[in-house]
């Protein structure tokens, strides 16, 4: 295990807390900690139960625990919530990297921004209509606790610790301008690209949410929500009810902000190469894609990523940590795509790259259903499943554990299709079948 | 008693005296009598406007007037609701003036000046009296002949005209309402309420949905086809009745209808703000089914758009030559000028397109079974066919590989009108007088009516309707009644993916239209898979009831696979267009029922890139 690379994605329900120990990588010989974010969609009790365990895995200094260097992909909730607790004052935190998309001021992220505070403004007039749980998520992302996790990124740790944050952007490695006390090993960042605005949202012109944002802010639209308020008169040539579920029917501008700017903070997460003893290990964040890259427009990760970070990114990886809880918006694919055969599209050449099949690769989805209920997309597992190294055939462990699959969270609309494919480990199924509050890779 | 009317000026009560008895007064003297009202619409759209001066406004559009007719505008069928869902706004809606029978601005502001085209209450009255004045040509005499209904609970379709932000308009039956939304273009903002060929194309999803409804519980790509068509179908017939943009197609094209482009633009301010196309869809095609047969509905939709386009042109063609004809034998003959001709054509199109309407079946339609209504409507009030308009119509849909060779025997010389083979004669009268007794003649007649024995039938609708001939003569008295029942099948294969194990319906059923005399018009089934009979008929039947089972299997995996079947979220924070599947799924009675979602996109190029990835939520 020593002379081993660990990775540890520990069960936090819905959200990603990612544990990597490089082994003697540190420049004092003894081995590099990392983490990878700390959040949840699930409830904080999940956070407050898995970052101990974390602490027992780090090393002692000076009456604190030290961690060599965290790194907080993007600001949702389920990447980010733990920084909102007071979970970290017996860390040492020696160094900080976030998304470039996060740094207070970016002058290359304006219409980003401002993106965000429409959305937050919209869903907070929103938030009242009490929409149920699958609205929470989404309100979520704008809630007051989640200002206190991005004030705490931004401000208080890096104070108490004595660093200064790194808001890193794609082309930055450890080889050039990153700083860090490590050896043996080279951390590259793929994404996202230093000029957000430009990357990721696009020219007004081009975009119809980049519009939006543009008239927003010129004052042109004054309301995000069709909802109707008890203050407004109703029209008079038509029945309350029939206006009412008029409303409900109605494109909604809050929703088109909130899901651009979900879009756009998924698709600014950093993502990061670990490149160590000849192995390649690849951090998504929740990075996104779509059908092709467009050049001069608003784009997704992935695809920018293909386009501008090619030779990095054209090699087969020996570890991907799954995107996105195995959401089918933030893997690559092309399955139930429909064209013509034998063309190219460049979801799926990206994917055969990174993961040809036959590869001896591993990864692991920190994933659990619920809050949404076609997260995971198990087909997209089982595709994965069929690629890399460490799969597991999960109706086989819950049969041996005596569960019954049914006792999964809508088992019978979302998993059973796939249940009797290989999939990458997966800490819900682990901790229902052998209660283990994480998963390891090793390497 | 009606007050005395004094001259040049009727009373409310005598205009409501007239509008009784409308049916028998010719749309000149409706106009006189105030039945019909003036209302300045664009034609097209303001790009349209811009780019064609004279071709701008439209100032002789006429709109039927109603007794009940108010503020909104609100009428018998419509009600304008103008909120924007982007601004929170409810708009004042616009006044109607009983004295000047016109409808105004706030503070009395006339609608028909330059200032009153830019209030919100000018496009309010314009998507009104759009789709006021296209209904009216629906239900006239060279449309079906008869009221329609709506395909949802009501009789109002709400109508939103400035529904908020996105490049976005459509027809949702669930909310009642045809939705027009509003977009910041390079040229500024683009109102899609005011591009008369997007709402005629939203409005034909709404009438379709009203007289088929059961269209919308289709997963079949050509079922969806047909509704796009109706949509683009709309369009085109309702810019040629306008008799400006009919002549400036006529100096366009040159005689060369095949080159007027304007003619088949649809949406061309949308097109061109939006897509960077000049067109959205174009009728100006040569695709056949063969090359559509894997695209998607929109794609698939222009074959029939393009079928009848050819329709036309052949029908003018015709015209063209028999002029010429006429010349040849009798040198002294003047000729009618294109544009008359074009009037006749497009009339006879018109009718030749919506009147067979009737006679589609009330489920899983084909453009096939929509080809097979025209000939035979053309049969009906042509049977003779000097001319050889029902062959060109034929050569026109075997062109594009809608009908084949083996149905050039519909042109062989047959009699019109026969009687149906029944068990038990029941008169028209009964039948089309309650869907009870409709009911009753369908059950006394089950096997004549290849119906199984055991089926639970549902009357989806019994009418009558009084159509018109080309040359304005009353067609016998049709009776439509359209019937369905469902036949469970269960899923089970990996292909159906998360339905597998579970049930659901096909539905099946036809529609029989009878004349006043107890013969039949025309009969267009949708078998079932139960067995029916040892005889040849019999056994056809099943065999098609058993290539429709496959067809629905086959489509509804590939709608699985492509992940474009889900559940639809709609709350009080309204709906995000990305996020609605394509296809809805819900359970009734322990079945599944799958059917159509509202079509969001006006610009559906990127329809099928994303498969299902499209509609997930980013957080």
């Amino acid at each position: 295990m020593a002379d081993q690379l660990l990775i540890r994605m520990f069960y936090v329900g819905l959200g990603d807390f990612i544990y990597c120990r490089i082994p003697g990588a540190h420049e004092n010989g003894g081995d590099f900690h990392i983490v990878i974010d700390c959040g949840t969609l699930s409830g904080e009790g999940y956070l407050r139960d898995a970052v101990p365990l974390l602490k027992k895995e780090l090393p002692e200094e000076n009456g604190k625990r030290r961690l060599d260097l965290l790194i907080v992909t993007h600001k949702h909730k389920d990447h980010m919530a733990g920084f909102g607790l007071s979970l970290w004052d017996d860390v040492a935190i020696k160094a900080m990297w976030m998304s470039a998309a996060m740094k207070p001021g970016n002058p290359q992220a304006q219409r980003a921004k401002k993106l965000h505070e429409l959305a937050g403004q919209a869903l907070t007039q929103a938030a009242a209509l009490n929409l149920g749980p699958e609205f929470d998520a989404l309100f979520g992302a704008y809630a007051a606790d989640n200002d206190a996790a991005v004030q705490n990124l931004t401000q208080n740790l890096p104070n108490a610790n004595g660093i200064e944050p790194v808001y890193v952007h794609a082309g930055q490695s450890t080889d050039s301008d990153l700083k860090l006390p490590l050896s043996g090993a080279t951390f590259r960042i793929l994404g996202p690209e230093e000029d957000i605005d430009h990357w990721y949202l696009g020219k007004p012109e081009d975009s119809s949410i980049s519009k939006l944002v543009q008239l927003a802010d010129e004052g042109k639209v004054e309301s995000f929500i069709s909802a109707h308020r008890r203050s407004e008169a109703l029209p008079a040539n038509v029945a309350p009810i029939d206006f009412l579920n008029l409303q409900s029917r109605m494109l909604s501008s809050a929703l088109a902000f909130s899901e651009g700017d979900g879009a756009l903070v998924n698709n600014t997460s950093v993502v990061l190469l670990i490149e160590w003893n000849g192995k390649r290990l690849l951090f998504v964040g929740d990075a996104e894609w779509q059908p092709r890259f467009k050049a001069g427009k608003g784009n997704s990760s992935w695809n920018t990523i293909w386009n501008r970070q090619r030779t990095l990114i054209d090699k087969p990886v020996d570890f991907l940590k799954v995107g996105h809880h195995g959401s089918i918006n933030a893997t690559p694919w092309g399955e139930g795509i429909e064209r013509p055969a034998g063309t190219s599209y460049e979801p799926v050449d990206i994917l055969n790259a990174i993961l040809p099949t036959g590869s001896k690769a591993q990864a692991a989805a920190s994933t659990e259903r619920g809050r949404y209920k076609t997260i995971p997309e198990a087909r997209l597992l089982a595709d994965l499943g069929g690629r890399i190294g460490n799969s597991k055939k999960y109706a086989t462990v819950f049969k041996g554990a005596g569960i019954k699959p049914e006792s999964i969270k809508l088992y019978k609309e979302y998993e059973e299709q796939s249940f009797a494919s290989a999939q990458p480990p997966r800490t819900d199924f682990e901790k229902l079948t052998t209660h283990a509050p994480w998963i390891d890779v090793i390497l | 008693m009606a007050k005395r009317t004094t001259p040049g000026k009727l009373s409310r009560e005598t205009r409501t005296r007239l509008y009784a008895t409308r049916r028998t007064l010719p749309l000149s003297v409706q106009s006189d009598v105030g039945l019909r009202f003036n209302v300045n619409v664009y034609f097209k759209d303001p790009l349209v406007a811009k780019n064609n001066p004279g071709a701008d406004i439209d100032k002789d559009f006429e709109v039927p007037w109603e007794p009940g007719i108010t503020h909104g505008p609100t009428s018998a069928r419509f009600a304008v609701v103008d909120y924007d869902s982007s601004t929170g706004k409810l708009e004042e809606p616009a006044q109607w003036d009983e004295a000047l029978s016109a409808y105004l601005g706030p503070k009395g502001a006339d609608l028909n000046s330059s200032r009153g085209r830019s209030l919100a209450q000018f496009r309010q009255v314009s998507v009104w009296a759009t789709v006021q004045h296209t209904l009216d040509f629906f239900e006239g005499g060279h449309g079906l002949g008869r009221r329609i209904e709506w395909g949802f609970e009501g009789n109002r379709l709400l109508l939103v005209p400035t529904a908020g932000y996105g490049e976005n308009a459509y027809y949702d039956r669930m909310s009642k309402s045809l939705q027009f939304y509003w977009f910041v273009a390079d040229a500024g903002r683009v109102n899609t309420c005011e591009s008369s060929d997007i709402v005629n194309h939203e409005f034909g999803h709404a009438v379709l949905d009203g007289l088929r409804p059961y269209y919308f519980e289709s997963i079949l790509t050509e079922t969806g086809a047909f509704h796009e068509f109706m949509g683009d179908l709309t369009a085109l017939l309702m810019a040629f009745r306008n008799n400006v943009f009919r002549k400036k197609i006529v100096e366009q094209s040159k005689g060369d209808l095949a080159d007027a482009t304007l003619l088949a633009s649809l949406a061309q301010q949308f097109g061109e703000a939006v897509t960077d196309q000049p067109y959205l869809r174009t009728a100006l095609n040569k695709k056949k089914m063969s090359e559509a047969a894997s695209a998607n509905s929109h794609t698939m939709s222009q074959v029939l758009t393009g079928a009848v386009f050819d329709v036309m042109i052949s029908l003018l063609n015709i015209r063209k030559a028999r002029e010429l004809d006429r010349k040849e034998a009798n040198p002294a003959y003047k000729l009618a000028s294109l544009e008359r001709l074009f009037w006749y054509t497009v009339d006879h199109m018109q009718m030749c397109a919506i009147q067979p309407l009737d006679f589609l079946p009330p489920c899983d339609v084909t453009f096939r079974d929509y080809a097979l209504a025209i000939l035979r409507a053309e049969k009906i009030t042509n049977p003779v066919d000097p001319d050889g308009f029902r062959k060109a119509i034929f050569e026109a849909f075997l062109c594009r590989e809608i009908l084949t060779e083996a149905d050039r025997s519909l042109l062989d010389p047959t009699p019109v009108f026969t009687r149906p083979g029944l068990a038990v004669f029941n008169s028209i009268d009964d039948i089309s007088a309650s869907r009870g007794s409709a009911y009753r003649f369908l059950d006394d007649n089950r096997r004549e009516l290849l119906i199984p024995p055991t089926a639970d039938l549902t009357v989806a609708d019994i009418a009558r309707a009084r159509k018109l001939t080309t040359e304005g003569r009353q067609q016998s008295d049709q009776i439509v009644l359209q019937y369905i029942w469902k036949e469970e099948i269960s899923l089970n294969g990996a292909q159906f993916g998360k339905f597998d194990g579970e049930r659901t319906a096909m539905l099946c059923g036809g529609t029989i239209v009878l004349d006043q005399n107890g013969n039949l018009i025309h009969w267009a089934r949708k078998p079932g898979t139960e067995v029916l009979g040892t005889d040849d008929l019999r056994k056809a039947e099943r065999a098609d009831g058993l290539a429709r089972r496959s067809k629905f299997l086959e489509d509804l995996a590939k709608r699985i696979k492509l992940g474009m079947i889900g559940d639809t979220q709609f709350s009080p924070l309204g709906v995000l267009a990305r996020a609605i599947p394509p296809y809805e799924v819900s359970r009734r009675d322990g079945l599944l029922t799958f059917g159509m979602s509202p079509h969001f996109n006006l610009n559906h190029d990127d329809d099928q890139e994303v498969g299902g990835r499209q509609w997930q939520i980013s957080s």
